[in-house]
């Protein structure tokens, strides 16, 4: 291959030198793979492919749309006419009930999936009883299932309203209206699909806490439970925080449940009204990809943000998206 | 994971009084979540097994009849349903294949010591943390033909003619190719931070032993990281086909072909015609083709413990 990858005399650690500029610039460090002059390519490749399309989505929704109609990148009067009308144009009221519902979904999905999650994923992990890898294993299962299985009878079951009761015996406490085109139908459908995974997450985190401290609290005189509110729960917070991150993230980012349970403003969701928009204000780009800049800002912020979290928990939890 | 209760069945039978109370209290904590999963994902899941067996159209009104395999041979007898499995596996190993090879790339340069790496490791998470809808149309502005970014680029890269204007979403090998980058961009990042995570336990040294024996940087790639890196890879791998194979919300901005996926035309039979029953049928032949991986992953994963 090219010359100058190759390195053929060890190199010492580079310490920023002033003379033979040129030979360091192609040449790695010793323990590094990456000469500094293609690193520095490298990198400047990757902001380009990574940050190109989000620039040119943030300008088109600052610029007029006549010089978006005439192919202008950087717009020569920007304006935020377009957010305006985002805000107080005919869709406003849809908009707004929409980012409503996604925040609504996804808060709710996040606080149910972590309490009982949290339970769920301690007993996995601490405690010795029958079968428990193979629950775990079931449990990576069908955190991996598409939702396409289980959306035809998810649908029903919405449809039919669900009923709480003692399963088996026939006892029903309480049987829910139809859950569909309603928040609360969203929320199920979300817990159902983050619980698995929220478990799996979280059982990772839980068996990284040491057993000492555990038998240090047995000893102070905790039972199992006051060791877990004591001592394991407040230790594996950070994983919990990542574990409530994803769940939430991935609750504000799904569209085949909502696109198939949610009709009108009562329930949809952002990324529901975000396809609307295609359809509705066809060549009113500044307009739609307005929407889709507010849209995509939690998410964003939240991950730039909380990115040590993020990074942690892809990595521990294999996170399928 | 430690391995616990391989004995299953018949060693719970034999368990001491302090192992039955840690038992009982372990299903104590799960019961909520058991009482969840079995009213909303298991039960519901054999649910749909059975419709596969049933003819149920839920809108035209007709009985619902047991029908046997009927539904599973027409679908492997339809047309759309082998167009969309070609697109589907188009698709996966499209998106799976580049995001594997740039990623990798990636990982590498963010894996070395620089000024600002952490500027540069926090924007990978913005295509990331996108929505994906979001980002469908974003691509489709940039694929729009005439004023869209990728067509105004290429006139002022000189890259195109300035009288000739193309079309780029026309047929639906374009459509699948396209929609394949706007996935390529958003899934790259998440590609790349899982490899970067199993660079990290790399160790350096390695590469100065290479140095040593006259190493270059494909060799020492070849050699030294790949094989390394291979189990990370793997598990990246399978993850990232397990999320493609299942695409279905980019594809709804670029198209309104549900042949484009598996996923889209499955979802088509369900909710636009409300046929449950040859819905049903195909969600479940998605649902065996990602069990079998899913198995398959298990696998690699109980494997790779043992290692340990």
């Amino acid at each position: 291959m090219a010359n100058p990858l190759q390195t053929r005399v060890p190199a010492t650690v580079a310490v920023r030198p002033k003379s033979g500029i040129k030979s360091k610039l192609f040449k790695s460090a010793s323990n590094e793979l990456i000469p500094p002059f293609w690193l520095w390519i490298g990198l400047i490749l990757l902001s380009l492919f990574t940050l190109a399309p989000f620039v040119y989505l943030l300008l088109t929704s600052i610029s007029p749309s006549n010089e978006l109609l005439s192919g202008r990148i950087f717009p020569h009067s920007a304006t935020f006419n377009n957010y305006v009308r985002l805000f107080t144009g005919s869709n406003a009221a849809s908009y707004m009930a929409a980012a409503k519902n996604s925040v609504l979904v996804s808060v709710y999905t996040t606080l149910l999936t972590i309490f009982i999650g949290v339970f769920a994923a301690y007993a996995l992990a601490k405690i010795k009883f029958p079968f428990r890898t193979t629950s775990l294993f079931a449990i990576l299962a069908m955190q991996l299932l598409p939702s396409i299985s289980l959306i035809v009878p998810m649908y029903m079951m919405m449809r039919n309203g669900i009923d709480i009761g003692i399963p088996f015996t026939g006892i029903v406490f309480f049987h829910t209206p139809p859950l569909l085109d309603t928040v609360a139908g969203l929320v199920v459908a979300y817990t159902t699909f983050s619980l698995p995974f929220a478990i799996w997450l979280m059982a990772g985190y839980f068996q990284t806490i040491s057993k000492e401290l555990e038998e240090a609290s047995y000893i102070d005189g905790n039972g199992r439970l006051g060791t877990m509110f004591r001592i394991v729960i407040p230790l594996a917070m950070p994983g919990i925080a990542a574990t409530a991150i994803f769940t939430m993230l991935s609750a504000w980012d799904e569209f085949m449940f909502a696109s198939a349970f949610t009709q009108t403003d009562a329930a949809k969701t952002l990324p529901v009204a975000i396809r609307e928009f295609i359809g509705k204000h066809s060549i009113d780009w500044g307009l739609m990809t307005a929407g889709g800049v507010v849209a995509s800002l939690p998410p964003v912020i939240i991950s730039l943000f909380l990115y040590r979290y993020i990074v942690g928990g892809l990595s521990a939890g294999g996170v399928k998206e | 994971m430690k391995k616990t209760a391989t004995g299953g069945a018949f060693s719970a039978l034999r368990l001491s009084p302090r192992a039955w109370k840690d038992t009982l209290l372990a299903i104590l904590l799960l019961l909520p979540t058991i009482y969840i999963l079995l009213k909303t994902f298991v039960s519901p899941i054999i649910e749909s097994l059975v419709w596969s067996f049933y003819k149920y159209n839920l809108m035209d009104g007709s009985a619902i009849q047991y029908v046997g395999f009927r539904n599973y041979n027409q679908i492997f007898q339809m047309n759309e349903f082998w167009v969309s499995m070609k697109n589907t596996a188009y698709f996966t190993v499209f998106t799976v294949g580049a995001e594997l090879a740039l990623g990798f790339f990636c990982a590498l340069l963010l894996n070395q010591m620089f000024r600002g790496r952490t500027f540069f490791r926090g924007i990978i998470i913005i295509p990331w943390a996108m929505l994906t809808l979001v980002n469908g149309l974003m691509w489709n502005w940039i694929y729009q033909p005439g004023y869209g970014g990728l067509t105004v680029v290429l006139h002022n890269l000189g890259l195109l003619s300035p009288d000739s204007n193309p079309v780029w979403l026309t047929n639906s090998t374009q459509i699948m190719t396209f929609a394949s980058i706007a996935d390529i961009w958003k899934m790259t990042p998440y590609m790349t931070l899982l490899l970067l995570a199993g660079l990290q336990s790399l160790n350096p040294a390695l590469y100065e032993a290479a140095v040593m024996d006259g190493a270059g940087f494909w060799k020492k790639i070849w050699h030294i990281t790949i094989p390394q890196l291979a189990p990370a890879m793997i598990v990246a791998v399978v993850l990232r086909v397990l999320g493609a194979f299942r695409v279905y919300d980019i594809l709804t901005v670029f198209s309104n072909d549900p042949t484009t996926s598996v996923s889209f035309l499955t979802y088509n039979y369900a909710f636009r015609y409300f046929y449950l029953g040859r819905a049903s049928a195909m969600a479940w032949i998605s649902t065996i083709f990602i069990l079998i991986l899913i198995v398959i992953y298990i696998r690699m994963l109980k494997k790779n413990n043992e290692l340990e």
